[in-house]
């Protein structure tokens, strides 16, 4: 029986990590306050690193936690300190006027994805190589084929900063005046 | 160059001196130009005829320029030279010499001196084309020309809506004649496969019968002569040309452009020759137009009116003899008519420039001795349009008459009755005219009596030269020199005893033309005036000409007119043109209002929207895919 | 239902509740993090994919939405920073000015 459990461990452990996955973004929707909906969100995304560290893609998962958590959420999380003593909107209900329509839309989609994942996915996943690949092909992908890609996107980065320190100054400017 | 392509070309380049260069260099190179060209074009016309006298009469032919060539079809602007276009020819350069010369004297004051001789140059210049042309398409070309260059000198004193109007009103009426000229030649083309005239009589008198039917291409054509000509029903422009300068009445709208529908009938005779049908209506239009443009000169009191009217009623005299078969007396008539009714037309001009512009014959009288050279010479020519022999027009006028009534084309009684009871009124309405204006006591008033002058050389002498050609050109038979290439018709044996008394009637005619209208118009012209209140109805309908152009107006103009404002301009133009446009706008605008109304600024329904739109596709690709 | 059907319906399911958490919470820092939220699920779905069909051009897209979840939210946050200084709130109803 244990050694039943061992031999299944990983799978047992990729349903467990998904299950937590689901039920910390499930969370998001109705948690209140802005800093508990971003630990939600950081135990959502520590556990899809899981699901990547067990589907074998150890660097996508590592860099799920250094850049999603360390870095983007880091800096969410500065921002929920520094706004939320501002807010003076507390109060107020913390759903919109779609809350309704939303949920029917949110069915919706669910159903028709579902549909769709039925009806296509084992027909887009025949013939599948199934063959695991590792750091060394994706390094060599990336740095042969997509190397573009890759600055482009540094050059996005790089426009970003700038963009932040635009709009702060701007920021500053208005203070001032 | 070949001396027909310079006889042609000669006005041209007049045309283009004075009108590009006229302003600048003075009225002395505008005259030297302006007369000098058309001046050498006549004795290059006459040197021609020498020639061609001594190559026996052989055609000569001259092709200026290849201008296209469709297939086997070579379409050239060539030129004809032979006994038919002689005639036309030296009448046209001799007789157009002569206005231009009268125009230095009568012109001598208008400040466009240089235009005016600029489009009398073109005016000839198409006129020569006309004639001379060797295809249908030349004469074609020349025949609009002529149009133009008749719609400008209408037109000449813009300034004047009338007078513009009356432009307007030719070319209008001429482009509808063109429409049957055009059609006639659509249906020579398809059927022959040329517009070379010579090759088209020859195929009509050939032994392989055309399919083209003689009778429609004839009838066609006729309908074209008829605006160019005015005849019934496209007469109605010639009177309203009057608004143009007097020279120009005398040269297009009475010796010149409007024979050339006569021309163009005698120059296709080969096709005539075998449409009775088509010469029926010619004979028959060209009788009803005489008579009644004659009776509606009995009533006019312009002087232009007068001599305008009287041109449509020559003219129909013309085309009775066309449509008798008697292509050389029609020619004849338009020979002797551009004498005398150029003539007229310059002495009319004389007397207007004599009475300070004064039209009216009512208001004129007693002038022969005030201006006895004018005087004298339109006698002459009145004499000689009535058919006093020996004069020109008894000579043509006469030979009308006979073939009218003996020629097996055609000739009958009536239609001898017809054009002798039109010739008596023709005598009748010229004397009254000649009445009214030289004799009798003066009614003009103080001012303009005491400016009355006799006018100057430039002019008196063309007059006189006219006069004398009136008087005399009869005595040069053109039947007979036409006779080798426009045969005359058989006359009717039975008839020719009859001869003397044709002959003796015409005479009688023209006297007793004159003896009436000396009578009537005698003294105070008391005894007119009695006959005017008597039959008051029938002189206003006479007067007002038959209210033709009220008919038409009726008829014509004015369901055209409502047409083109409700159909065309409110339904089409309004309605449903700019209709869709502004729909389309105030659709677009409306739309664009409805639409905005989803920019709400709330994130929340685009998201939502992202949302139902994603449902949307995946639906749909489940569906589809 | 195996493993990678399991993940798929994880990665749609992150998607779904990310969008709708767009749609229905009113709190501006809360949308951007359901922001986040769905590009995580599309990460999964490639990762899955990518992990299935042993190609390396899923994990690199991957890779690149990293880069570009970060900028976006490096511009993210200094414009909220901006409104809540114009007008108090995260409450994003409060922003409406572009009404059409």
């Amino acid at each position: 029986m244990i050694r039943d459990l061992l031999a299944n461990l990983d799978t047992l452990l990729l349903w467990g990590f998904a299950g937590c996955a689901f039920v910390s973004a499930a969370l998001m929707l109705v948690l209140r306050q802005p800093m508990r909906v971003a630990m939600a969100l950081v135990s959502c995304m520590v556990f899809l690193g899981g699901v990547y560290g067990l589907l074998g893609v150890h660097f996508i998962a590592a860099f799920q936690v250094l850049i999603y958590v360390g870095a983007v959420m880091v800096f969410m999380v500065y921002a929920i300190m520094l706004l939320d003593p501002r807010d003076e909107s507390a109060g107020t209900s913390k759903y919109s006027k779609l809350y309704w329509p939303g949920l029917v839309g949110l069915t919706a989609l669910a159903e028709a994805l579902a549909v769709g994942y039925w009806n296509d996915l084992p027909h887009a996943l025949r013939g599948a190589a199934g063959e695991p690949f590792d750091i060394l092909r994706f390094s060599e992908a990336f740095l042969s084929e997509y190397w573009l890609h890759f600055e482009l996107t540094s050059v996005l980065l790089v426009a970003a900063v700038v963009a932040a320190m635009a709009v702060i100054r701007e920021n500053r400017r208005h203070e001032r005046g | 160059m070949g001396a027909l392509t310079l006889i042609v070309v000669l006005p041209l380049l007049g045309f283009l001196a004075n009108g590009l260069l006229g302003n600048r260099l003075g009225k002395g190179f505008v005259t030297a130009v302006g007369c000098g060209l058309p001046a050498i074009a006549f004795a290059v016309t006459v040197k021609t005829v020498l020639a061609l006298h001594g190559a026996n009469w052989a055609p000569i032919s001259e092709t200026a320029y290849v201008w296209t060539m469709v297939g086997q079809d070579s379409f050239e602007v060539a030129f004809w030279f032979d006994r038919l276009t002689a005639v036309m020819a030296l009448i046209v350069t001799g007789v157009g010499t002569l206005i231009h010369v009268y125009s230095t004297g009568y012109m001598h004051e208008d400040k466009s001196y240089a235009r005016y001789f600029a489009y009398l140059n073109l005016f000839l210049f198409f006129m020569l084309s006309l004639v001379l042309g060797r295809s249908l398409l030349v004469l074609f070309v020349g025949w609009e020309g002529v149009g133009l260059a008749s719609y400008l000198l209408i037109g000449f004193w813009f300034g004047d809506v009338e007078k513009a109007a009356a432009g307007k009103k030719a070319f209008i009426a001429n482009r509808i004649g063109d429409a049957g000229f055009l059609l006639g030649m659509f249906v020579l083309y398809s059927a022959l496969g040329t517009l070379d005239m010579p090759r088209i009589n020859a195929a009509f008198n050939g032994p392989l019968v055309p399919a083209a039917s003689a009778s429609l291409v004839g009838i066609l054509l006729f309908i074209g002569a008829t605006g160019k000509s005015a005849q019934i029903p496209l007469y109605v422009w010639l009177p309203d040309a009057m608004a143009g300068p007097t020279p120009v009445s005398a040269l297009i709208h009475a010796a010149t452009m409007v024979t050339a529908g006569v021309y163009l009938v005698a120059r296709m005779s080969g096709i005539y020759l075998h449409a009775p049908e088509a010469s029926s209506v010619i004979a028959a239009v060209g009788a009803l137009t005489a008579l009644m443009a004659a009776t509606i000169a009995i009533a006019q009191d312009d002087i232009k009116k007068v001599l305008a009217y009287s041109t449509v009623s020559q003219l129909g005299f013309m085309f009775v003899a066309l449509g008798v078969g008697a292509y050389g007396v029609a020619v004849f008539h338009v020979y002797t008519h551009a004498f005398f009714k150029a003539c007229l037309f310059l002495g009319a001009g004389s007397v207007i420039h004599a009475m300070s512009g004064e039209q009216d014959i009512q208001k004129m009288g007693g002038l022969a001795r005030k201006i006895p050279v004018t005087f004298a010479t339109f006698a002459v020519a009145t004499a000689a349009i009535a058919g006093i022999p020996p004069l020109a027009g008894f000579f043509s006028k006469d030979e009308i008459l006979w073939y009218a009534l003996t020629s097996e084309r055609g000739g009958s009684v009536l239609l001898f009755a017809v054009m002798a009871f039109t010739a008596l009124l023709t005598a009748f309405y010229m004397f009254r005219l000649l009445w009214l204006t030289f004799f009798g006591k003066p009614r003009m008033g103080q001012e303009i009596a005491h400016h009355i002058h006799e006018s100057p050389p430039s002019m008196t002498v063309v007059l006189a030269i006219l006069a004398v050609a009136s008087a005399v050109g009869g005595f040069f038979s053109i039947p007979h020199f036409l006779e080798p290439m426009l045969p005359m018709p058989v006359s009717a044996e039975s008839m020719h005893h009859w001869h003397y008394w044709v002959l003796g009637g015409s005479i009688a005619i023209a006297v007793a033309g004159l003896a009436g209208a000396a009578w009537f118009f005698a003294g105070d012209a008391s005894r007119a005036g009695a006959v005017k209140a008597a039959f008051a109805g029938a002189y206003r309908v006479l007067s007002n000409k038959y209210y033709v152009d009220e008919l038409y107006a009726a008829v014509i103009a004015r369901p055209l007119l409502w047409i083109s404002d409700r159909v065309f301009l409110r339904l089409g133009d309004r309605l449903l043109l700019d209709g869709t446009l502004n729909g389309l706008a105030a659709l677009a605008q409306r739309a664009a209002g409805r639409l905005a109304r989803v920019q709400t600024g709330s994130l929340h329904k685009y998201a939502f929207m992202v949302l139902a739109g994603m449902v949307a596709s995946l639906v749909w690709m489940w569906r589809h895919g | 239902m195996d493993k990678v059907q399991m993940l798929q319906v994880l990665a749609a399911s992150l998607f779904a509740l990310g969008l709708t958490g767009v749609i229905i919470r009113r709190n501006v820092l809360v949308m951007l993090m359901c922001m986040e939220l769905m590009l995580n699920g599309v990460n999964l779905s490639l990762v899955t994919f990518a992990h299935t069909m042993g190609s390396a051009v899923g994990a690199v897209l991957v890779f690149l939405i990293f880069v570009v979840a970060t900028a976006e939210i490096a511009i993210a946050i200094p414009v909220v920073l901006l409104l809540v200084r114009r007008k108090r709130s995260l409450d994003i109803e409060t922003y409406t000015d572009l009404k059409g």
